[in-house]
């Protein structure tokens, strides 16, 4: 198991990961943040916005992002 | 994938021992009784000062939750710090007892954060209770033969389980502590029906501050509120299972929260600095805790 931090960059700014979750391997770490991206786009749809101008940053130590996720990456738009 | 529950706490060979033995020996050893609670007592963190007053006796959480809704006599009280007395120390991610198992105990929750929790088909969890010192689970599970859900340690906890006969006993013998089990249970039931609207009906950013609103009043209930300081012992990934939120949401969440000056959370530790417009953001209404009113016979 691994550490990662998803650390989120959007309209509201940046919010540091301080906790992290514990996961087997980068492809879960991916699964997440897409999740993660996923919800947060549902919850402000809700209230009539849409920003896809969001990353999330998936750090597992003090290197570079493992993952950077755009949040136009995390949906399909038809 | 953090996997919770991977093992579970065995019940003690101690629980045959009889009803009428518990009983006279937790009334001789209550005297004796009273030095284990100092140990929930949590280093105050960024001059938030953790609570200090806290009368010094096992399980009297649920003595002050009990005693909110009802007149217990001094027999009354010294039959539930009996009943607690020989709490176990349950670790962090333990199970108490999980889905299928027969219900052989009623759980009541001494030290520390334990939850009802259900894992869904696809390994996701949804937590449909925190259960926190004073609370207690199963009650009347007996009744059902096994239970539904998982019940499951957030933090070291203490627990004592209580085998169904004793808990029947007590119900029979003395009906000021029936009737106020009744009413904890009944509140407990609210809760969930609380939680069931937030998650339908509220976003994020509502959810959260209608949580923390409600933790406020439980935990000022059992005396482990100080200056709006409490503390928040679990993690991000369990508020979000809480929630129905990834725990990304709720960081961001609690990011929005703090920047609208409403919380402030450092050190597993949550300060709310403007309780009214916190119990706005989340059209709290807590009515449904039933704070302040009297069983009724």
């Amino acid at each position: 198991m691994t550490l990662y931090r998803f650390n989120l960059y959007n309209g509201i700014g940046f919010v540091a990961d301080e906790e992290g979750r514990e996961l087997p391997d980068v492809a879960a770490a991916r699964d997440e943040a897409l999740k993660a991206v996923r919800g947060i786009i549902a919850d402000e749809v809700l209230q009539g916005r849409l920003d896809l101008n969001g990353r999330i940053e998936v750090m597992d130590g003090e290197g570079p992002p493992v993952i950077t996720l755009a949040f136009a990456e995390a949906v399909e738009i038809a | 994938m953090l996997k919770e529950a991977d093992e579970k706490i065995g019940t003690q060979p101690n629980r045959s021992i009889g009803v009428g033995e518990l009983w006279a020996g937790g009334l001789r050893k209550v005297g004796l009784a009273t030095q284990h609670l100092q140990s929930d007592q949590h280093l105050p963190s960024d001059g938030c000062q953790a609570p200090r007053s806290l009368a010094p006796r096992p399980c009297n959480r649920l003595v002050a939750r009990l005693e909110a809704v009802g007149n217990l006599s001094r027999d009354d009280r010294e039959a539930i710090h009996a009943i607690c007395r020989d709490a176990q120390a349950v670790p962090v991610h333990r199970s108490i007892i999980r889905a299928g198992e027969k219900p052989e105990h009623v759980h009541i929750v001494v030290e520390g954060w334990t939850a009802r929790a259900e894992t869904l088909a696809d390994g996701t969890r949804q937590i449909s209770a925190f259960l926190i010192p004073g609370d207690f689970c199963n009650l009347h599970a007996a009744i059902l033969g096994e239970v539904d859900h998982d019940l499951i340690a957030l933090t070291d906890a203490k627990v004592a389980f209580v085998p169904h006969e004793v808990m029947d006993d007590l119900a029979r013998e003395r009906p000021a502590l029936r009737d106020a089990l009744r009413w904890v249970n009944s509140v407990d039931e609210a809760v969930l029906r609380a939680w069931l609207s937030s998650i339908g009906r509220r976003d994020a950013y509502g959810r959260i501050a209608h949580l923390f609103c409600e933790l406020h009043a439980r935990m000022t209930l059992i005396g482990l509120v100080e200056h709006g300081c409490f503390d928040l012992p679990i993690t991000q990934e369990m508020l979000a299972d809480a929630q129905g939120l990834t725990p990304v949401h709720v960081n961001r969440t609690l990011q929005a929260l703090r920047g609208d000056g409403l919380i402030e959370l450092a050190e597993r530790r949550l300060t709310i600095l403007d309780m009214v417009g916190l119990q706005n953001a989340a059209g709290f209404d807590p009515t449904y805790l039933y704070l302040g009113m009297r069983a009724r016979r």
